[in-house]
């Protein structure tokens, strides 16, 4: 395996798998241009074994006929199997493609060889695009499994109940803090019983185990670092949070 | 159109709930507290009532009673995060239809709204 490091680890890492070395040559110059952190696989168990060891790749541009594994089993596996939303573009020589609605069933996009610059590129761009805007990278603050579940996908829906999220915990905190000062513990109680399913709906198990915590077993004594603790944690989900969706406004 | 009655005080649960049984075809209003619920149900004829136990100004418990007592015949679901089993039969025992914990599966919810919507 060939790990090409062309451009700044802050653009997008694109997996090639592609057996004809011209194209694969040709794949590499076109990504020149556009800054894309190319990494060379072999074939599909080669792309499985990449992914297995190092941090979530944006797309992987793979042969239809990939051996000794198709590239529509590889995009299933990369899906079903490994669980990661990683989006795929199947490339194929095959003109014109009759069989483009099978392809689309696995895979996020088509890419016609041999790879022309324009149409190559804003394929790609394209699919990173989309991908960013549906499923931001997996981080340890926050998952939208759970809305997306609960909306079928809606994605303004979702946005509009991260903005509830972020403003109404941020808005509790400052009363929990409150009651901290003035020692009532019972509304410190009934405060974290109330924002518990919140962290529990974007899966922050942490921030969950410590409204737990507050709300039912924890002594005095201990209150005021497991508030602590819960702050933070709601500090850095809501920072991801404005990573992820900077049109969101949050503060 | 069934009308439903949700209260409940976290705005994250509220939207959840609002979108998810509009979207199952129902009418939906919501009451922020056991007080604002009080006053809807003056006003309102409610076909399913899904409540929170612990709730500003008047609990859970308080308002089951008052449903029990002015619209016996109104379904009442218990939404709670709780999972105890003291909570889960205090509940029953004082009339409830049934008891979902929070944060709720969307499914389920649809199909024990709906039984409970079917049975009356």
């Amino acid at each position: 395996m060939k790990n090409l490091q062309i451009s700044p680890k802050e653009y997008a890492t694109v997996i090639l798998v592609e057996s004809n070395l011209l194209e694969r040559e040709n794949f590499i110059q076109i990504s020149l241009e556009e800054k894309w952190n190319v990494v060379i696989c072999e074939d599909g168990l080669d792309v499985i074994q990449w992914l297995n060891n190092n941090s979530s790749a944006d797309l992987l541009v793979i042969e239809e006929n990939s051996m000794p594994i198709s590239g529509y089993q590889i995009a299933d596996y990369i899906k079903t199997e490994l669980g990661l939303a990683l989006p795929v573009i199947i490339t194929t020589g095959k003109i014109p493609i009759v069989q483009e609605r099978r392809v689309l069933a696995y895979a996020e996009g088509i890419l016609k060889k041999p790879f022309v610059a324009a149409s190559t590129i804003l394929q790609i761009r394209e699919t990173l695009k989309k991908s960013i805007e549906l499923a931001p990278e997996k981080n340890d603050y926050y998952s939208l499994n759970y809305l997306k579940d609960l909306s079928g996908g809606d994605e303004e829906f979702i946005m509009e109940l991260l903005k509830v999220f972020s403003a109404s915990i941020n808005s509790e905190l400052k009363n929990l803090n409150e009651g901290l000062s003035q020692k009532d513990y019972l509304r410190i109680r009934e405060i974290a019983h109330g924002i518990k399913p919140s962290f529990d709906m974007i899966e922050n198990e942490k921030a969950k185990g410590i409204c737990l915590l507050l709300d039912s077993i924890a002594e005095e004594k201990d209150i005021p670092k497991l508030i602590e603790e819960l702050n933070l944690e709601f500090a850095n989900i809501n920072k991801q949070l404005i990573n992820d969706f900077p049109e969101l406004n949050l503060i | 159109m069934k009308k439903i009655l949700v209260i409940e005080d976290n705005p994250m649960v509220i939207k959840s709930l609002e979108f998810k049984l509009t979207k199952d075809g129902n009418d939906v209003m919501i009451a922020h507290d056991g007080r604002e619920a009080m006053k809807l149900l003056k006003d309102n004829a409610f076909d399913l009532i899904l409540t929170d136990l612990m709730l500003p100004f008047v609990t859970g418990n308080e308002l089951i009673s008052y449903i029990k007592k002015n619209t016996p015949k109104t379904p009442i679901i218990v939404l709670s995060t709780s999972t105890q089993e003291n909570i889960i039969m205090d509940a029953f025992n004082m009339g409830v239809d049934d008891f979902i914990t929070k944060p709720f599966s969307p499914n389920e919810l649809s199909l024990r709204v709906r039984r409970l919507l079917s049975k009356n």
